[in-house]
């Protein structure tokens, strides 16, 4: 921390507004916010580098620069460390030409030492030094030859290229997951206060100093975190890259799909990018109350599952079958059981749980739900995970659905048909799973072939976390909602609701039904739609105290 | 050693910790740590410390340092890297820097450069003669530019050799005939088998109580009240338009009261009013030729009495 | 002879405690500095005019009266020893001559801010004065005189050294402050301002050595004799160092407002110019230079210097002769500023080096036409866009030595045979990126 840093103040859905003068025009803006974000709540974009909602400001890229009126008349300042106060004068690019003139200068400055890579740049794209380059820069070089650029790069990997020209450290491999780019780099500092103040573990640092300043890990040592491929995203260049999605394919093609983190009950925000039917990665979707900008790795790299070992068909013993025959299979063993035992899953929506209930009670007192998880609750890392893997667990408790697995297993005997939907309790304790298998007729639904499709004496296929509309309920008691990437594997596919549905013979044409039948379960849901729920979720009140 | 941009070999951990790692050097390093608030801010002597016991600065020592320091070896490695004094790698036993900067540069530091590097058959840009006995570096101003063009050698000033040691006499600058004697003084030097003495990089800081809360420290924090409770100065007394008394005064910002007071003819001074530490000006009536003080009274201490001001007919 | 209040001891041995108690030293040890209440010592020093000698002249009353007293938190005082502006060496020389005198300054300003630890920070090249330093301090804690409970007053103040590493931008006091805590020495984002939060995010005081030693003169004669000795808004003396072309240079105090031509020749100081003199820069590298005929009109004040558009800084003064070549003078700036930008701020970082590169270019033979509109508009650019004023130091000379001695540079320029040759790669980019 070389700077005495503070937190950006960012603006409060009630907080109080105040009146200030942006280019000539009376606007109200949140009180005590930074410009930055007072601009972007009138609608005014404020080109920048370093400066980022979720970590402390650093002040140092300069591209941010407004004019606001101090002692001294109208002068320049940096929008991100400068408060609102009422009344302030502020002029932005739009009125002055100042502004214009130091933003312009900043991108020269920017630009004058970045290689020239964009072409073979993963970040091309989506890089802040294209955007700013669009948007405040536009200059011409003025760069002649015979200057030359001042690479950056650590003593250890600076070289001479095929041209004798001295250059910086080229994709410097630096642990597990980042690949590093010195000379990419605009010394923005985001990924050292990302490590040092959110990760909490300082391993990246800028070394040295002036324009040969480069970024840099311990000599010899990793960059080597469970959080670290968040370096990637707040870098605003192509200087740290993931290996997991490292020249996989171009940003400018990727569509993103809002979504929910599938492997934690805190339910952090994503988006599942895709092109072409396939998911090419998960990048973190900010919500301010629940994961920041932030999302596990494991979470991020949980794509790479969802193209691989599908269960897109049914099985019938090892057989595979089409889904159509395992589904009305299904609905014959359903309706014929004597006593059935339905598995619910908190990794499943809202909605297909809902559809596990409705099934319950067409069956009547031949049917009984049983739910809850095996799987071990850690403590929250407070970054974006809560430490449960379960992200419907709350969910699953507001319907009503009790957590006795254990009870299933001593009663195992009693039930003559097990539907067990979207949970690998074969996987995950398989020791007392083996219990179940003395139940005859064994209904698996999975997206996988997992552990538990192995034990099925049927089993159907259904759409993955990624591929289903639905909502769940967070740890916080926030309903959030995921929407479905067209990514399946096959067009067949169909959700675990619709598949309990018509079994049940339930006539839901939609998740809508579904969630209206939730909402007849769980009083707080009242009054919500998919719509009002919106992408940030909503708290439930008095769910969580 | 200046901006190193070449790769240097680096010794090996056990190597540097076991030259650390000794009782005469951890000694040094705790006295260091009790000097700030926080360990952390003991970094910068700490790598001075290492760099005094190994010559130069090697990564492991880094490590070590940062250890010391309770810091991350990367905060270390950033830190050390953004100074020129620590080298990044080994010297020659004799050290040259000679400063380039302006001063130095008009009065033609360049030609002693250019000469030195023709004598020292090396680069001035961090070279090091074959026989390893010096180092060339140009380096940006030293703070002794009323001797330039000047020149460090290791440590200290030199721009001539006085009685047969290295010396910087007034207004003796550096030329290329000096630089030539302090070159064959440094060679006699080595010559003489005697290795000079390796010389504290705290420039003899001694052991004293250290900071107060610090780690090991015993001294105690300062004591609130040790100067005298600040009186009230400059009182003065104006006239209003309406013919009124207006009171000014200056007063410490941690005044708790102040008390006026008055009197007439000499008598003793009684109090007109209180007021408080926040207040700036008095108003009231009264008759001409009275005397006003001011006592101030901070954390229930009473200051001094102010100047007596008087009212004018 | 001139009243002398910050050099008076030099060259009498004044490094020994018993030398410079004879010379009245630590006279304010008693009566004149305990009867004091904080209070009162402000105000003195606000009354006697003195303004903070590190190069920015804030006045040092209005400085230590920001400091917050009964915070909670513990006071700091930083004294700025890092003297790192070329030309600049005054500190340097007070602190081999006459380090009591700092310490008994910092022990008076450390009453008057309730200093319980003061730290020196002493730039790492002057190991000789940071020896002297701890010589100093070793015999002034022997004698009671640092310590806790000093002379049964109550008032405790512990003094350490701290060395430097070489980095001129941690004479920036924010950039001091960090680079004390253990961190880069990069300038903050300021506020908060360090008299309120500094130094361990503690109210903190950073002064420079020469202001510090002004302190017993004042408070032994009052602050009026003091403010009587320079000019009515710049008071009492100051130490010049002065280099380059004068046949005497050194370390000279002089009454504020004394003429500049007066330092430069006068027989007791320099004694005159050697050769011709073409300029002089005034206040260390990065105070705009002055022609010849604009040094004879200069007073050394910091009201006067600012009127010729430069200003006062630390106090040196730098002559050059007119067998001095301007082009390399600014391109020994240039370079010294692109090596000590912190790498902060991106104008500063990428533009210095940038206008060092064009600058090299020029002085190798290699310049085009162009190139110095290109360098004044960089310097234009990153000036007063950056956290900490190096950029502006870089920036006032490319300015004024492009604009004064601008024939030289031209002459520079068209040294290069195709300096009128247009820039190769034109037809290639039409307004890309680059």
């Amino acid at each position: 921390m070389s700077n005495s840093y503070h937190m950006p103040v960012l603006p409060k859905p009630d907080g109080k507004k105040v009146t200030i003068n942006v280019d000539g025009r009376d606007v109200e803006v949140p009180e005590g916010t930074n410009l930055v974000e007072a601009l972007k709540t009138i609608g005014i974009a404020t080109p920048h580098f370093c400066y980022h909602p979720d970590l402390p400001v650093a002040g140092n890229c300069r591209q941010c620069m407004v004019e606001t009126d101090g002692p001294r008349g109208m002068g320049l300042a940096i929008a991100c460390y400068t408060p609102v106060r009422a009344g302030m004068k502020v002029a932005t690019d739009h009125s002055s030409e100042k502004v214009k003139t130091a933003r312009k200068a900043v991108m020269e400055f920017q630009l004058a030492n970045h290689p020239l890579d964009c072409p073979i740049c993963d970040k091309a794209g989506e890089c802040s030094l294209q955007d700013n380059y669009m948007s405040a820069g536009g200059q011409t070089s003025r760069m002649r030859e015979g200057i030359g650029k001042q690479y950056k790069g650590s003593p250890e990997n600076r070289h001479q290229d095929s041209k004798g020209q001295d250059r910086g450290g080229k994709h410097l491999d630096l642990g597990p997951t980042v690949i590093l780019d010195q000379e990419r780099c605009i010394l923005c500092d985001r990924c050292v206060r990302f490590m040092r103040d959110v990760a909490g573990s300082e391993q990246l640092y800028i070394a040295g100093r002036g324009d040969h300043a480069f970024l840099s890990t311990f000599p010899g040592s990793e960059l080597s975190h469970e959080y670290d491929l968040n370096v990637t995203d707040v870098c605003p260049v192509g200087a740290l890259t993931g290996k997991h999605f490292r020249f996989h394919q171009r940003v400018w093609n990727l569509v993103s799909t809002q979504t929910i983190d599938p492997t934690d009950s805190l339910g952090a925000n994503i988006t599942v990018d895709h092109y072409d039917g396939q998911a090419w990665r998960i990048m973190p979707r900010r919500n301010p109350d629940v994961n920041k900008s932030w999302i596990h790795n494991d979470t991020r790299l949980a794509y790479q599952k969802l193209s691989e070992n599908r269960l897109a068909a049914g099985l019938f013993g090892k057989n595979e079958i089409p889904l159509s025959q395992a589904t009305s299979r299904l609905g014959e063993l359903v309706r014929g059981a004597r006593k059935l035992a339905l598995v619910a899953s908190g990794h499943l929506t809202l909605e297909d749980n809902a559809a596990i209930l409705a099934l319950a009670q067409f069956l009547g007192s031949r049917a009984e739900v049983f739910g809850g998880s095996w799987l071990p609750v850690g403590k929250p890392d407070n970054i974006a995970r809560s430490g449960d893997p379960v992200p419907n667990r709350l969910g699953q408790k507001l319907l009503g659905i009790a957590d006795n697995l254990d009870e299933l297993v001593r009663r195992a005997k009693e039930f003559d048909v097990l539907v067990v939907v979207g949970h690998d309790l074969w996987k995950i304790a398989p020791s007392k799973a083996k219990a179940l298998e003395a139940i005859p007729e064994r209904i698996v639904l999975s997206a996988w072939h997992d552990d538990s499709v192995a034990k099925a004496t049927l089993s159907v296929g259904i759409r993955s976390w990624a591929e289903v509309r639905g909502t769940m309920v967070n740890c916080q008691g926030r309903v959030q909602m995921m929407q479905a990437a067209p990514i399946l594997p096959s067009p067949d596919l169909e959700p675990a609701w619709q598949i309990l549905s018509s079994a049940g013979r339930l006539g839901w044409t939609s998740e809508l039904d579904a969630f209206r039948f939730a909402q007849g379960r769980i009083p707080a849901l009242a009054g919500l739609t998919y719509r009002n729920i919106g992408p940030m979720g909503r708290i439930l009140e008095g769910v969580v105290a | 050693m200046g901006h190193c941009h070449t790769k240097v070999d680096q010794p090996s951990t056990d190597e540097v910790f076991s030259k650390l790692e000794i009782p005469s050097v951890l000694e040094r390093a705790e006295e260091l740590v009790r000097r700030y608030p926080v360990p952390r801010s003991a970094l910068l002597p700490m790598l001075w410390l290492a760099q005094e016991v190994l010559g130069w600065l090697p990564q492991e020592a880094i490590r070590w340092a940062a250890g010391k320091c309770e810091v991350s070896p990367v905060h270390a490695y950033g830190v050390s890297m953004f100074y020129t004094m620590y080298k990044k790698e080994p010297t020659g036993r004799f050290f040259l820097q000679i400063c380039q900067n302006v001063s130095c540069h008009v009065l033609g530091a360049e030609d002693i450069i250019a000469h030195a590097e023709k004598t020292l058959e090396t680069t001035s840009h961090g070279g090091t003669t074959s026989d390893n006995l010096f180092t060339l570096l140009r380096v940006e101003c030293l703070g002794a530019c009323g001797n330039g063009p000047v020149m460090q050698v290791n440590d200290d000033f030199a721009t001539d050799v006085v009685d047969g040691a290295l010396a910087m006499p007034t207004g003796v600058s550096l030329t290329k005939e000096r630089f030539d004697k302090i070159v064959a003084w440094c060679r006699q030097q080595a010559k003489s088998q005697q290795k000079e003495p390796v010389r504290d990089a705290s420039g003899g800081a001694f052991r004293t109580g250290g900071h107060p809360g610090a780690k090991g420290a015993n001294t105690a924090a300062q004591k609130p009240d040790y100067a005298p409770a600040p009186p009230v100065l400059g009182l003065s007394v104006q006239k209003t338009e309406d013919g009124k008394v207006k009171v000014t005064w200056r007063a410490d910002a941690g005044v708790s009261a102040l008390h006026l007071e008055n009197r007439t003819n000499g008598t003793e001074f009684i109090s007109l009013a209180t007021l408080t530490g926040k207040d700036k000006e008095w108003v009231g009536e009264l008759p001409a030729g009275t005397e006003l003080r001011m006592v101030s009274e901070s954390q229930g201490r009473r200051a001094k009495p102010s100047n007596i001001a008087k009212v004018e007919a | 002879m001139a009243t002398l209040t910050v050099t008076q001891n030099f060259g009498k041995g004044a490094c020994d405690l018993g030398v410079y108690r004879s010379l009245g030293g630590y006279a304010s040890l008693g009566p004149r500095l305990f009867d004091l209440s904080q209070f009162e010592l402000i105000d003195l020093v606000s009354r006697s005019g003195l303004r903070g000698r590190g190069g920015a002249g804030f006045p040092t009353g209005m400085k230590w009266s920001f400091v917050p007293r009964n915070s909670g938190k513990p006071v700091y005082l930083v004294v700025n020893a890092d003297e790192g502006e070329p030309g600049t060496f005054k500190d340097h020389v007070l602190m081999l001559e006459d380090p009591h005198r700092l310490i008994e300054g910092m022990l008076i300003c450390g009453w008057a801010l309730g200093v319980r630890t003061a730290y020196i920070y002493v730039r790492g090249e002057f190991l000789p004065a940071i020896e002297a330093l701890n010589r100093a301090l070793k015999q002034a804690y022997d004698a009671g005189i640092l310590g806790e409970n000093i002379q049964g007053t109550g008032y405790s103040l512990d003094i350490y050294v701290h060395r430097g590493a070489g980095a001129y931008i941690c004479g920036e006091e924010t950039a001091l402050i960090n680079s004390l805590e253990g961190y880069k020495g990069q300038p903050r984002l300021k506020p908060p301002f360090p008299a309120v939060s500094g130094a361990w995010a503690s109210p903190t005081c950073v002064n420079n050595v020469e202001t510090l030693m002004a302190l017993p003169w004042i408070l032994e004669n009052g602050p009026a004799a003091y403010q009587a000795l320079g000019t009515p808004k710049s008071g009492g003396t100051k130490v010049f160092s002065v280099s380059g072309d004068v046949k005497r240079p050194g370390v000279y105090e002089v009454p504020m407002g004394t003429p500049l031509m007066e330092l430069l020749e006068s027989k007791d100081l320099c004694q005159g110019i050697v050769g011709e003199l073409k300029g002089v820069i005034p206040g260390g590298s990065s105070s705009p230079v002055l022609l010849a005929e604009e040094a004879r009109k200069a007073n050394l004040d910091y009201e006067a210097l600012a009127a010729l558009k430069t200003m006062l800084g630390s106090g040196a003064v730098i002559a050059f002769n007119t067998t001095r070549n301007a082009v390399g003078m600014l391109a020994s700036l240039t370079r010294f500023y692109a090596h000590e930008s912190c790498g902060q701020c991106t104008p500063c970082r990428e533009g210095t080096g940038y206008a060092d590169r064009i600058l090299k270019s020029v002085v190798a033979g290699k310049g085009r036409d162009g190139d110095l509109e290109h360098m004044l508009d960089l310097a234009a650019n990153f000036s007063y866009t950056t956290i900490c004023p190096l950029a502006i130091a870089d920036a006032w000379p490319i300015e004024n030595f492009i604009g004064k001695f601008r024939p030289e540079f031209e002459k520079a320029v068209s040294a290069n045979p195709g300096h009128a040759s247009p820039r190769m790669d034109d037809d290639f980019r039409p307004g890309a990126f680059w």
